[in-house]
């Protein structure tokens, strides 16, 4: 309802009229000068009062105040009550709204100042007016009242409203950027998340874990983590994590990506509690960081080695350099006296062996200290061929049948070609080695194009390698009379190249695969 | 009838194999002549008759292999050399020299060996 209409309808009931009017301002001059005291002794009141006096924000404010009183003392006595009159009175009632202060002490401030006015129209008032006066002032003050009540209430609602559409609007506004956040933070880490329910089956699975594992999430959610992904020597410990799971615990999981390779990682278990998701399965992937560690421990202890060899080795050619010179004049004596065949043989294994110690110190030096590359363009065809031919001999003394299996068009690589052909004629020996061993069979040689790779296969099909046989270790040998250096250097000239070399074997088929980076200027 | 005996002069310290060595090749027909370090060497070599052939270690006290064989060279220009050593890496510091050292990793294969040395010396 309008002010204007809802002012009439209150003054229709009360019944406030223009003689009411007349009457309040016929004492206003005679009250007038009590304006003031009364203004003060209504704040001085409310300074005794704590929740009201809590509303007041200084000195300056209560002075305001006190003037605005005085004015609205005058204004009631104005004699005019017009629409202007009450706009003033709803705004009072909205002011206190907004600064707070609560309804009842609009009651009790209102109760305190009729009581002082009713003391002065009894006091000042002419005689026969005092009882219509004193109505007209309780009429006209309830009015007020009311006004003011009733303006503070729909200043109140409005405000609560107001309010309340802004705080809706903040919580959904930063639920959304919080949902945001959290997934931009678990989609955008590299880190493995995964959730679990109780039973360990997969609920969630983020874009890391995507990465890291190749499987996408469509594919593992629904399936129990540690089939999914823990790869299968792992699983145990890992299961017993999961069941005693205190979390937060830790532990060491390696997990088969989907091409078949293992990555270790490192996962923490974090209770979530979730409506499915029970745990949250967080997981850093170390495999790149262990590799690199062990890269730049195996290079300190190859410089190491390196040293220590090249130094050892001329302590040990030389005492080997004054034997066999022995062994030459001892086996020449022997040979002029017409010696027996057995004494002759004696000084021959002596001779051979110092030839075997000499060839370890070679090889020893090679793998420890190996002379720095010098890579050139070569055509890796070629090498394969030359290597065949090299071989040709003893693979014909064992039975066995080289075949060459070569791209339509020829791989050039930056490589230092000799030390590729000594790693080939390495392998293609190892592999007639354990052919003899058999009776024959066959190897082959094969090489294959990659974007930025050549690939070289060396194949056999004889007996194969012991399962998880060290067979890169140095001093690792199946033979009797191998020194185990030979595959040992094998794979840091293949390193040395940046490449990388993989053996596959099980009864029948053996593969060395040898990587090697076809090199920038080729690419 | 018997043509002049080649004299071979071998370098090296360790004293016991240089004997042998040279014992081995005197039976061959050799003349041979012992130093026992650098200095002594490059002694040698600067007096008549310079050999016919330098056998020689490269880590020697006084004097390396390197510098006895230059020196050899500027006694004669096309003196046969053979160096025998524990490091045939280091050979390399050997390329400036024309014609080429032959380069014997030890322990030495005396079959080898001689064989090597007399191609060269004929």
């Amino acid at each position: 309802m309008p002010l204007e209409k809802r002012v009439a309808d209150l003054r229709r009931y009360v019944e406030f009229d223009e003689r009411d009017a007349a009457r309040l301002a016929a004492v206003r001059d005679a009250l007038a000068p009590d304006f003031p005291r009364i203004a003060q002794q209504f704040y001085d009141k409310i300074r005794e009062h704590e929740d009201a006096h809590a509303v007041f924000t200084g000195e300056e404010q209560i002075a305001r105040l006190q003037s605005s009183l005085q004015v609205w003392l005058h204004r009631l006595f104005g004699g005019t009550y017009d629409a202007q009159y009450y706009e003033r009175t709803a705004h009072i009632g909205r002011v206190h709204a907004r600064v707070g202060l609560l309804q009842r002490y609009m009651f009790g401030a209102m109760a305190l100042i009729r009581l002082e006015l009713v003391r002065l129209v009894e006091a000042r008032a002419v005689k026969d007016e005092l009882l219509a006066t004193k109505i007209a002032l309780h009429k006209a003050i309830d009015i007020e009242l009311a006004i003011m009540l009733e303006a503070y209430r729909d200043e109140h609602v409005e405000r609560i409203e107001k309010k309340l559409a802004l705080e809706r609007q903040e919580l959904a506004l930063s639920a959304a950027q919080r949902e945001k956040q959290y997934a931009a933070a678990v989609e955008l880490t590299r880190d493995l998340i995964v959730g679990v329910d109780e039973e360990g089956v997969i609920h969630m699975f983020n874009a890391g874990a995507e990465a890291v594992t190749g499987y996408g999430r469509e594919e593992v959610i629904g399936r129990p983590f540690i089939h999914a992904i823990v790869a299968e020597g792992a699983r145990e410990p890992c299961e017993r994590v999961l069941r005693d799971g205190t979390a937060p615990a830790r532990f060491e999981a390696t997990i088969a990506t989907r091409a078949g390779k293992m990555r270790d990682v490192r996962w923490e278990i974090a209770r979530a509690d979730a409506d499915r998701v029970k745990f949250l399965l967080i997981g850093h992937d170390e495999t790149e960081a262990r590799r690199l560690a062990d890269h730049a421990r195996q290079t300190e202890k190859l410089a190491a080695i390196g040293t220590l060899a090249a130094g050892l080795a001329h302590e040990i050619r030389n005492p080997l350099n004054g034997a066999q010179l022995h062994v030459a004049y001892l086996e020449r004596t022997l040979k002029k006296a017409n010696a027996s065949g057995e004494a002759l043989e004696a000084v021959n294994v002596v001779g051979d062996e110092i030839t075997r110690l000499a060839a370890l110190v070679s090889e020893f030096l090679d793998f420890a200290r190996p002379r720095p590359l010098t890579k050139k363009p070569a055509s890796l065809g070629a090498l394969i061929t030359r290597c065949a031919e090299l071989a040709a001999d003893d693979a014909a003394k064992a039975s066995v049948e080289i075949a060459r299996d070569l791209p339509s068009k020829d791989i050039v690589a930056m490589v230092d070609a000799s030390k590729i052909e000594q790693i080939l004629l390495n392998l293609v020996r190892n592999a007639i080695e354990a052919l003899a061993a058999m009776q024959g069979g066959h190897v082959t040689l094969r090489l294959r194009r990659k974007p930025k790779h050549a690939v070289i296969e060396v194949e056999d099909d004889g007996p194969g390698l012991p399962e998880d046989a060290p067979v890169f270790d140095a001093f690792y040998s199946t033979k009797p009379q191998g020194t185990g250096l030979g595959l040992a250097i094998t794979h840091r000239i293949v390193t040395d190249h940046g490449g990388t070399i993989e053996v596959e074997s099980r009864a029948g088929r053996t593969v060395f695969r040898v990587e090697l980076p076809l090199g920038e200027e080729i690419e | 009838m018997e043509a002049r005996r080649a004299l071979v002069l071998i370098v090296d310290d360790d004293v016991r194999s240089a004997r042998r060595l040279a014992q081995l090749l005197r039976e061959d027909g050799y003349d041979v002549e012992i130093a026992y370090d650098g200095a002594s060497a490059i002694a040698r070599l600067a007096r008549d008759p310079v050999p016919a052939a330098l056998v020689t270690d490269l880590r020697l006290p006084n004097a390396d292999g390197l510098a006895v064989s230059k020196f050899a060279r500027t006694c004669r220009s096309d003196i046969p050399i053979c160096v025998v050593t524990s490091y045939p890496n280091l050979a390399s510091a050997l390329d400036a020299l024309d014609p080429k050292p032959m380069v014997f990793t030890k322990p030495l294969v005396y079959g080898d060996f001689s064989a090597a040395l007399s191609r060269m010396m004929s």
